[in-house]
């Protein structure tokens, strides 16, 4: 069996609030081949961006504990390097695109400064080539005039071209894991379609593992071969992306989809929304989180937690699924 | 519910060649805007970032002068109003902003918040306020405890409810939303969604409803309009438009909506890296450059709006295209 490109085991991330200590990731193991894309779903505030940033190692050090038995990326451990050796494997094995490419970029520099930063940083060389790698990271997004561009500062470009050159700047060094942040939730659709297409291309083309994370599935559906749906910091089902469309088996991720506006040539009826609302982390329920805004709750549901339905963590993590 | 057929009750908001340009750049922000909305119906306005629709939204309310064009509410120019007039005429528009974090005011508890629109209009006396303060909250559903917390007290969906909330306290009879679900999550966009539809039946006003959202906007609109770089290049009824729209802009941007791109459509980069036109009077169609149907005369003559036909539908149904390709013929196939 090949080593997956990136390797999630027990991932718990806690911190630390007013005298409480609060579970924000609750124990979620995955695992991506290279190649393939995964997207994360969920609502805000389930531990979606948590999970990245634990992953990347990106959160501080006080008042938030990050336990794990390992994050591998090809099969070496990431979660236990200093502050150093972090810095050379961020953006050289694994990098991140963020949901707001306006300020994830450095407004003072240019694009073709910020990118060529990382190319001189993790693969060096001459002068020359490092210019060069840099046009073609530009070049490889799908920019025609990529001098122009390399000479823009970022708020020269529009909110579409800004997420194109972090997608650049993500993919120069071509990593192994890309970690992609609600990268089109800030733009209108049409830009959106041409940003996944070209991020879809570049990641097959690459051979990229990518971790997609989106607040909507019909983005997820466009990107990934796989999903894992998350509800209040735990995994609550992980299948294959068509699966999940056509049946969805733990009620939060049917809940999901039938949130889902559709076009349809006549007027389609009212979506369906989730009653309630996703608990505060200070006040989870004990036993399936989901169970006191799920119409299929039975009484093991408020007491014990559910386990993913096969050995490999896959299916639905309930105790009555549809 | 599709009003738009009915061609004897005059619309409720009615907007006429409006034009308007921010510090005096060349470039207009809306460039001759036409559009009617019948009263209780919901016309959805669509188009991409940038091409003016915030613009029109802020014109109607006089928040913006425009240039030139006439706006009527109710039959009668907002912009030759006299003061009083204005006011009571904004008692009746109310809107709701994109962003509720952005447009509750974060020192005021949401009685205060609620409270004012009355306040400032002299509606009722104390109790009276105080009850329909409750009463609209309880239609956008929160409880009585909701009255004396701030704003960041609530989640962004709640937030969304209380701005309806203000929105609704004045009885308004157009209601002007301006992208606002956009930046919340599908879960609690669908709640917003379902609570707009039922409190439209409830109250009975008209809508004008601003997304980029296709999708969203097919849930919730009689008639659709869309709008490119200032322009309104179509203005029809949803179920039309959702059934095969006639500019070829909407059909592109009907297909980004459902995930495809556009096979017949050259030069993507090319779309990204768009740069707004120049010149006011450059006499082509503002889309020529991108449009996969591009004929000589478009990068030529600006073409006019034409009212024109679908064999299959009822012939009573307006159905409007900013596009040479309808010029000759007023009927078309899909």
């Amino acid at each position: 069996m090949t080593t997956p490109a990136l390797n999630v085991k027990n991932l718990t991330v806690r911190i630390d609030t007013e005298g409480r200590r609060l579970t924000l990731v609750d124990n979620i193991s995955f695992s991506i081949n290279a190649g393939s894309a995964t997207g994360l779903v969920g609502e805000s505030g389930c531990g979606k961006t948590m999970t990245a940033m634990a992953i990347l190692g990106l959160l501080p050090e006080s008042g938030v504990s990050v336990r794990c038995d390992g994050i591998e990326v090809n099969g070496k451990d990431i979660s236990r390097l200093n502050t150093a050796q972090r810095r050379s494997v961020l953006g050289r094995d694994i990098s991140m695109i963020f949901q707001q490419p306006a300020t994830a970029l450095d407004p003072v520099f240019t694009i073709g400064q910020q990118i060529a930063g990382v190319v001189r940083r993790h693969i060096g060389g001459s002068k020359q080539h490092i210019r060069q790698t840099m046009l073609a990271a530009l070049d490889s997004v799908g920019f025609s005039q990529t001098e122009d561009i390399a000479a823009a500062y970022p708020h020269q470009l529009s909110g579409g071209m800004r997420q194109l050159a972090m997608i650049a700047m993500a993919t120069v060094c071509k990593p192994a894991v890309i970690i992609a942040d609600e990268p089109t939730t800030a733009l209108d659709s049409s830009t959106r379609t041409l940003i996944l297409q070209q991020l879809k291309s570049l990641q097959t083309l690459q051979q990229t593992a990518m971790l997609f994370i989106s607040h909507d599935l019909n983005v997820v559906r466009q990107v990934c071969g796989e999903v894992m749906v998350m509800y209040c910091g735990r995994l609550v089902e992980s299948t294959d992306c068509q699966n999940l469309f056509s049946h969805a088996r733990h009620p939060y991720s049917a809940g999901l989809l039938s949130c889902i506006p559709q076009i349809s040539t006549t007027r389609p009826a009212p979506v369906t929304s989730i009653p309630g609302q996703v608990p505060a982390a200070t006040e989870l329920p004990p036993g399936c989180h989901f169970s006191p805004r799920c119409n299929r709750t039975e009484a093991q549901c408020r007491i014990s937690v559910p386990k993913p339905h096969d050995e490999d963590g896959r299916g639905a993590a309930c105790f009555n699924p549809l | 519910m599709n009003m738009s057929g009915q061609t004897n009750q005059p619309p409720l908001l009615e907007v006429r060649d409006l034009s308007l340009s921010f510090n005096q750049q060349e470039q207009l922000a809306v460039d001759r805007v036409s559009l009617s909305i019948t009263q209780g119906s919901t016309l959805g306005l669509v188009g991409a970032s940038g091409a003016g629709k915030s613009s029109i939204a802020r014109a109607i309310l006089q928040l913006v002068k425009p240039d030139s064009g006439d706006i009527l509410f109710k039959g009668k120019e907002i912009h030759r109003m006299n003061p009083q007039e204005l006011k009571m005429c904004r008692q009746r528009i109310q809107l709701v902003f994109q962003e509720p974090s952005a447009s509750l005011s974060p020192r005021r508890t949401v009685e205060q918040t609620l409270l004012e629109p009355l306040q400032h209009f002299a509606i009722g006396d104390s109790n009276f306020r105080y009850e329909k303060a409750l009463h609209v909250l309880d239609t956008v559903g929160l409880d009585q405890s909701a009255m004396q917390r701030y704003p960041h007290q609530f989640s962004s969906g709640q937030q969304q409810r209380i701005a309806i909330a203000r929105a609704l306290i004045t009885d308004p009879e157009l209601l002007i939303a301006d992208e606002a679900v956009a930046s919340l999550d599908v879960s609690i966009q669908a709640q917003i969604l379902q609570l707009i539809q039922v409190l439209q039946k409830d109250f009975g006003f008209t809508f004008l409803f601003i997304s980029h959202d296709l999708a969203v906007i097919r849930q919730i609109a009689d008639d659709v309009a869309v709008m490119y770089q200032g322009q309104l290049l179509e203005h029809s009824s949803a179920d039309r438009f959702f059934s095969g729209p006639a500019h070829p802009y909407s059909k592109t941007l009907l297909s980004f909506a459902q995930g495809k791109t556009p096979t017949h459509r050259p030069g993507d980069k090319r779309y990204l890296e768009r740069s707004r036109r120049k010149a006011i009077n450059s006499s082509a169609c503002l889309f020529a450059g991108f449009c996969p149907e591009k004929m000589q005369v478009c990068e030529q003559v600006e073409p006019a709006i034409h009212a024109i036909q679908n064999k299959n539908q009822d012939a009573l149904e307006p159905h409007c295209v900013k596009c040479h390709l309808y010029s000759e013929v007023n009927t078309y196939e899909f």
